[in-house]
């Protein structure tokens, strides 16, 4: 039950992988579609005293375009990348002062940057997806991407690493298809249709290691396992507009979270008969950042185009009460 | 600046504080006022070049190189020469920033703009540096077109707050680049896309038209090539291998365009769209728009413009059609149906209001949908008439709707005017157009107006300050609607309270009395949105009311907006008749909280019987989250006056959110005691226990509260998590039904 309000519209808020009570809040100006982008570090007001509460600003960076999203690294606490609008991926050090900052552009992609995914097996390399259809995988401690993978034919809007293999990983894209890659070969190992409109997200299960979820304009989100890709294991209806992004729980197997154009969020019990455990409706404009604390099990976060963050725990009202 | 201060009043450059973003007021300031002040210091980021201070290297992690899965294959994955380019120059910039480097750019530049092409291509040229990222110098992001963008979308919603009108001359000019226009319209496009799926590509087109007419961004404009299908891929190759140029040669996909049109020409667009979705499926839509565009500024001006009618009437009927309230107050959706609808236009470079501009003024607005929705139909209408002549439209009209092809009808088809045109048939085949015809019609169209009339009203309440009127209203007509609302609001009949003070200020506008009461009636019933916009009017009417003011201050807290709140606190403090000499005379916009709540501790100390300084204290407490203070303010306010609910309700939302959930639930039952009307006390008291997990007694005070307010969306929402979280799945088909029969029979009170 905290929220902080951005002076962007919020774009991606993900937890931190090493402080239990810390988010990087990734956004943009003019709802991304032009200006500047800031990415923040927030952090939870301190336990006992007051619990609800504004998040506290611990560090902000400017970027010259729009934040698309972003990511902690899995390896050093205060290391969090950016995708940019404007083709880079910047890494930041909320360590150090925003004049060294970032420590590094890499700017290799030829439009915008929509999506970035940090390792968490082998954790000195992240993957970025673009709208110049291409994913590219990057290590910390090179200059240039080491690997480019091309095969969709229209935006790539989400790559993901497996859970539970360190070079296995998933790209979802315009061209309505979802791939599965490894990164030593060349080619992807499997092509999913899995929807029959854009597919903008797409994560793995955290227990299952042939499990993955996708998320889509036609409104649904679908679980899929990758030995049977014919038909989905799970379509979650009941999202009124596209579905922006889909996370699976770090915690229970089966719990999904995801957000949509249609303002809410939600959260699923996939192999539940009445899937739909939660809708929250707490954004007043649409949100396309949500994440689940890998590190206290319950707690969500969520940022939206209102330039609101709010971070709470399941079953709570994510709102402060209201005098 | 200039511009800024202006929208804003002057305040902007007065909070130091705003450019810091680990300060929560300037993060605030920051958000009202648009366009942070902070990037305006900003020189320059490093771009390709890789600038790694010396830090970095503790995070280099220890594993070699070449342990980097995939990496044995990297010489034969990036094969390209393009990704070997990209690579040479970041190898190029990140083993050199010095003069080597610059001495590159320059020859590597020239080739490609000769003299003699400069001119026409300066704002390429721009483009070009944007892209290519050597020239420190211009950091395009930093350009005035950001901030009038900014300044505009958020100064229109601003005006719309404080109930000024926009106020146009001021704005500089808006000198969007090639760059911008063309990011603007990728990624609207793209957006778009993703916004309204269920649209035919027809549509989103004409959505993403319209938003790029209003912003002078013309059709014929040169266009990124597409980045679809195998020309993607030929075109980026092409365009590195060239030092990033990308837009301004001639290039393959231009003539692939052309010849694409050439083709288009002889076919009907029916087909022409059919055949084209086979050859190029999903991944043609964006080609097929360029398309459109291409073929937009061939067409002559008259369609042109009638085209731009037809798109803005489109997005406006659609807007129109999503019934949830959430949408119509998007700001979003506002900004680009403002911007469509001709609200906002730009004329000559400059953003201006256009000529039915809303100043935040329901009456404007009416009359702004009243002139820009259906008039354009209207015209259109009186067109197709006219083209046919009057005696013989009818049978002209039952021949159209045989004929599906026939581009207007199949657009209202389109827009879900089936209705209409069903009840047309009809009346067609009963006969109903006998001599009265005219009649009759102009009565359908007077309904249309009115259906009109009643989405634009939805949708423009969505505007923050406008007050939204129910509809049918009994109350209007009613010889003394204050004395009535006054009685049922005592009674907390508040439904009923809100339509009796509503008929008095249509009757009375200039009643801040009716107003005021208004205000507070919808902040008991859980509408904080509605609740400020009837404050404003009320401080319009009465500049100098403590209660509209304090009102105000504790909406705006609850809406998490403190500069507006502190405002509104500030001037309660200003008017008090024995405070005022505490409060200079200064810009209220430039206030920081430790002042304000520096004055009200004078204050309090001055006079500390008065219960309404320790009220005030207490919500400026809640501003910034001191809830022990809060706490003790509200305490000692009750001691003065212990029978006040709505202070019981706000100790215990204080209570609540410094999460002594038990004591909130005490305060509130001492609310419910005072006054067993008061919804938003009954839906506190649900979130309490709800956050104590004690969800099976949350679920009975949110159907409690449903059950006197149905409208209450937010404990809909809530009552269905806690259901969720009781494991009640089994009820949420009545939640959804809104059925409450059977909520309060499984969970009474």
């Amino acid at each position: 039950m905290a929220v902080f309000k951005t002076p962007f519209n919020g774009y991606a808020v993900r937890f931190s992988p090493f402080h239990e009570r810390r988010v990087l809040v990734g956004t943009s100006q003019n709802f991304g579609i032009l200006g500047n982008g800031r990415l923040h570090v927030l952090d939870l007001p301190p336990p006992g005293g007051s619990g609800g509460g504004l998040l506290l600003p611990v560090c902000a960076f400017d970027t010259a375009d729009a934040i698309y999203d972003c990511a902690w690294s899995e390896s050093h606490e205060s290391l969090a990348v950016a995708a940019v609008a404007d083709g880079s991926v910047k890494l930041f050090d909320a360590s150090l002062p925003a004049s060294s900052n970032p420590l590094r552009s890499l700017h290799e992609h030829s439009r915008e940057v929509h999506s970035v995914d940090w390792n968490p097996l082998r954790r000195d390399s992240f993957l970025t997806a673009s709208w110049d259809d291409s994913v590219k995988l990057w290590s910390l401690d090179r200059p240039a991407s080491l690997r480019t993978f091309r095969e969709h034919a229209y935006c790539v809007y989400s790559a993901a690493w497996s859970a539970r293999h360190a070079d296995v990983f998933a790209s979802a894209s315009g061209d309505r298809t979802v791939r599965v890659w490894d990164v030593r070969d060349p080619a992807s190992s499997l092509v999913i249709p899995a929807h029959d409109h854009e597919v903008l997200s797409c994560d793995w299960n955290k227990y299952d290691e042939c499990s993955l979820a996708t998320a889509s304009v036609d409104k649904s989100v679908r679980v899929w396992d990758v030995r049977a890709p014919r038909a989905p294991l799970a379509a979650l209806a009941g999202h009124a507009y596209a579905v922006r992004r889909v996370r699976f729980s770090p915690h229970r197997e089966s719990l999904l979270m995801s957000c949509s154009y249609d303002m809410t969020v939600r959260l699923w019990d996939y192999r539940a008969d009445d899937a739909l455990l939660a809708a929250y409706d707490h954004h007043s404009e649409f949100v396309l950042g949500i994440d689940m604390s890998a590190l206290v099990d319950g707690l969500l976060a969520s940022a939206g185009w209102d330039e609101l963050v709010y971070v709470w725990p399941h079953g709570t009202d994510p709102r402060a009460v209201m005098p | 600046m200039a511009m800024r201060d202006l929208v804003t009043g002057g305040a902007a450059c007065a909070v130091p504080g705003s450019s810091s973003s680990s300060n929560p007021f300037g993060a605030l300031a920051n958000a009202i006022l648009g366009s942070s002040s902070k990037t305006q210091e900003l020189k320059g980021l490093p771009g390709s070049a890789v600038n790694v201070p010396e830090a970095s290297s503790d995070y280099r992690p220890a594993a070699p190189l070449t342990t980097i899965p995939g990496s044995e294959y990297e010489s034969q994955q990036d094969q390209r020469p393009d990704a070997r380019t990209s690579e040479f120059l970041h190898g190029f910039h990140s083993t050199d920033h010095g003069g080597l480097a610059e001495a590159w750019d320059e020859i590597h530049r020239s080739p490609v703009f000769p003299p003699a092409q400069f001119r026409e291509n300066e704002a390429h040229f721009e483009e070009f540096e944007r892209v290519y990222n050597a020239n420190p110098l211009q950091p395009t992001w930093d350009g005035p077109p950001q901030r009038v963008l900014s300044s505009v979308l958020h100064s229109f919603l601003g005006s719309d707050q404080a109930g000024v009108p926009f106020r146009p001359t001021a704005l500089p000019v808006l000198g969007l680049s090639e760059g911008d226009k063309q990011c603007i319209r990728d990624r609207s496009c793209i957006m778009a896309r993703h916004i309204f799926a269920d649209k035919s590509e027809e549509y989103i087109q004409s959505q993403v038209n319209a938003l790029l007419h209003s912003l002078d961004i013309d059709s014929n404009h040169q266009i990124r090539g597409s980045m679809h299908g195998p020309h993607s891929e030929l075109e980026g190759y092409w365009n590195e291998s060239q030092g990033a140029m990308i837009p301004r040669m001639p290039n393959p996909v231009d003539g692939w365009i052309t010849e694409f049109s050439q083709q288009r020409e002889n076919d009907n667009p029916a087909a022409w769209a059919n055949s084209f979705e086979q050859m190029h499926g999903a991944n043609g839509w964006a080609s097929e728009f360029e398309q459109d565009l291409k073929m937009g500024h061939m067409r002559d001006a008259n369609l042109a413009n009638l085209a731009a009618m037809e798109q803005s009437r489109m997005l406006a009927q659609t807007l129109g059609q999503n019934r949830d309230p959430k949408f119509q107050k998007s700001k979003f959706l506002q900004f680009v149906s403002k911007m469509s609808r001709g609200e906002l236009i730009i004329d000559e470079n400059q953003i201006k209001p256009g000529t039915n501009s809303l100043a935040g003024d329901w009456a404007n607005e009416y009359q702004a949908q009243y002139d820009v929705g259906p008039k354009s139909w209207a015209d259109q209408f009186q067109q197709e008439e006219l083209s046919r002549g009057t005696d013989n439209w009818v049978h002209e009209f039952s021949k159209e709707h045989q004929r599906p092809d026939e581009k207007w009808v199949d657009e209202f088809s389109k827009l879900n005017m089936n209705d209409w045109v069903e009840e047309f048939g009809q009346q067609v085949s009963e006969g109903a157009f006998g001599e009265s015809s005219a009649d009759v019609w102009a009565d359908d169209y007077d309904k249309y107006l009115d259906d009109q009339l009643r989405a634009s009203k939805q949708r423009s309440g969505a505007s923050r300050g406008v007050y939204v009127f129910s509809d049918m209203n009994p109350y209007v007509g009613h010889p003394n609607p204050l004395k009535e609302g006054q009685e049922l609001f005592r009674k907390g009949l508040l439904s009923e309270a809100v339509l009796a003070l509503e008929a008095e200020v249509l009757k009375n506008p200039d009643n801040a009395e009716g107003w005021r009461l208004l205000g507070i009636t919808h902040a008991e019933n859980d509408d904080d949105q509605q609740a400020i916009a009837a404050m404003m009017r009320a401080q319009e009417a009465d500049p100098s009311n403590l209660e509209v003011l304090l009102a105000l201050g504790v909406s705006h807290t609850n809406e998490l907006e403190q500069a507006e709140a502190l405002k509104y606190l500030y001037r309660w403090l200003q008017n008090h008749p024995k405070y005022g000499s505490l409060a200079p005379v200064q810009q209220a916009d430039s206030l920081y909280y430790a002042d304000v709540a520096r004055l009200f501790n004078e204050a309090a100390q001055m006079s500390p019987e008065d219960a309404d300084v320790h009220v005030v204290l207490g919500v400026l407490y809640n501003l910034s989250r001191e809830y022990d203070k809060a706490i003790a303010a509200f305490q000692e306010a009750l001691k003065i006056k212990p029978r006040d609910y709505s202070l019981w309700n706000k100790l215990g939302a204080t209570q609540a959110n410094s999460v002594q959930s038990a004591d909130a639930i005490l305060a509130y039952q001492q609310a419910l005691d005072l006054k067993p009307n008061y919804v938003r006390a009954w839906a506190n008291m649900g979130i309490s226990y709800a956050n104590q997990g004690l969800y099976e007694d949350s679920i009975r005070y949110y159907v409690r509260a449903l059950a006197m307010n149905p409208k209450a969306e937010n404990a809909w929402q809530y009552l269905r998590i806690s259901l969720s979280c009781a494991s009640r799945n089994d009820l949420f088909a009545a939640c959804d039904s809104r059925n409450l029969d059977v909520l309060q029979k499984e969970f009474p009170l």
